[in-house]
């Protein structure tokens, strides 16, 4: 599968980690397998790419992180909290706009 | 392969200014990360060096995560987010304030100073009164 962060991706792994830990709190590896399922294998991301994402999102207040000892391993678990939630909702308006948009571009005549 | 998986990224955070504790808590994190892809590799029957090539291939491109932290520049220590400051408004200040040191000292410790000047200005009028009795005396005989 090849792994490709196109520029036009920009936004896209915010917004599905954010929905996703909407649903629970997960750990990095966990949320990249989640994305996946969810997609349907639609987005591959380098998957280290998403902790940059997380830590950011975490600074500027989206997210919680707490550490947990698993099986001998720590591992930094990720849940959303209001300011997340409030960013969520902005991003996933931000997208249908965005959808709606290139959706009627792409259904209109090309010789419009 | 380098002797740990991370040591590009981890050296290229650092020259770059990314803050230490960030880059600790990254690379654990894409450790803990790659011993995940590793066993998920090998549980399919993969050797050992393969599940870690495999897993390093599926974390993607470091250069792409340097540039990801290096574009937030929260995560750089305050001296590569504000370098005027640090490198050109500070040592100016310091500067400014080190002839002023030692009202600080003496406004800090006013009884050391004080010890300190009676000191000195016994010492100096010992001294005084050694020159003038020399020269006394030469001016006697």
């Amino acid at each position: 599968m090849g792994q490709t962060n196109p520029p036009f991706m920009s936004g896209v792994p915010e917004l599905l980690l954010l929905r996703l830990l909407e649903q629970r709190e997960m750990y990095g590896y966990e949320l990249v397998k989640a994305i996946k399922l969810v997609t349907g294998e639609a987005i591959s991301l380098g998957e280290g790419v998403i902790y940059p994402v997380l830590h950011s999102l975490e600074r500027g207040g989206a997210l919680k992180a707490r550490k947990k000892k698993v099986d001998g391993r720590t591992r930094v678990y990720y849940s959303l909290n209001a300011k997340g939630r409030t960013r969520l909702e902005r991003l996933q308006g931000e997208w249908a706009r965005i959808q709606s948009g290139v959706s009627a571009a792409l259904e209109a005549p090309a010789n419009a | 392969m380098p002797e740990h998986s991370f040591d590009t990224l981890r050296s290229e955070l650092l020259e770059s200014g990314i803050a230490p504790r960030h880059i600790r808590r990254i690379i654990a994190e894409l450790d803990d990360h790659l011993e995940d892809l590793k066993n998920e590799a090998m549980a399919e029957g993969r050797t050992e060096t393969e599940a870690e090539f495999a897993g390093l291939d599926r974390i993607g491109n470091q250069k792409l995560i340097a540039k990801q932290m290096l574009d937030t520049p929260e995560f750089k220590t305050w001296i590569y987010r504000y370098p005027k400051i640090a490198r050109v408004y500070l040592p100016v200040a310091y500067a400014l304030l080190l002839p002023a040191a030692p009202v600080f000292a003496g406004i800090a410790n006013p009884r050391r100073v004080i010890r300190w000047g009676t000191a000195l200005m016994l010492s100096a009028g010992v001294t005084a009164a050694m020159f003038l009795s020399m020269q006394l005396a030469i001016a006697l005989t």
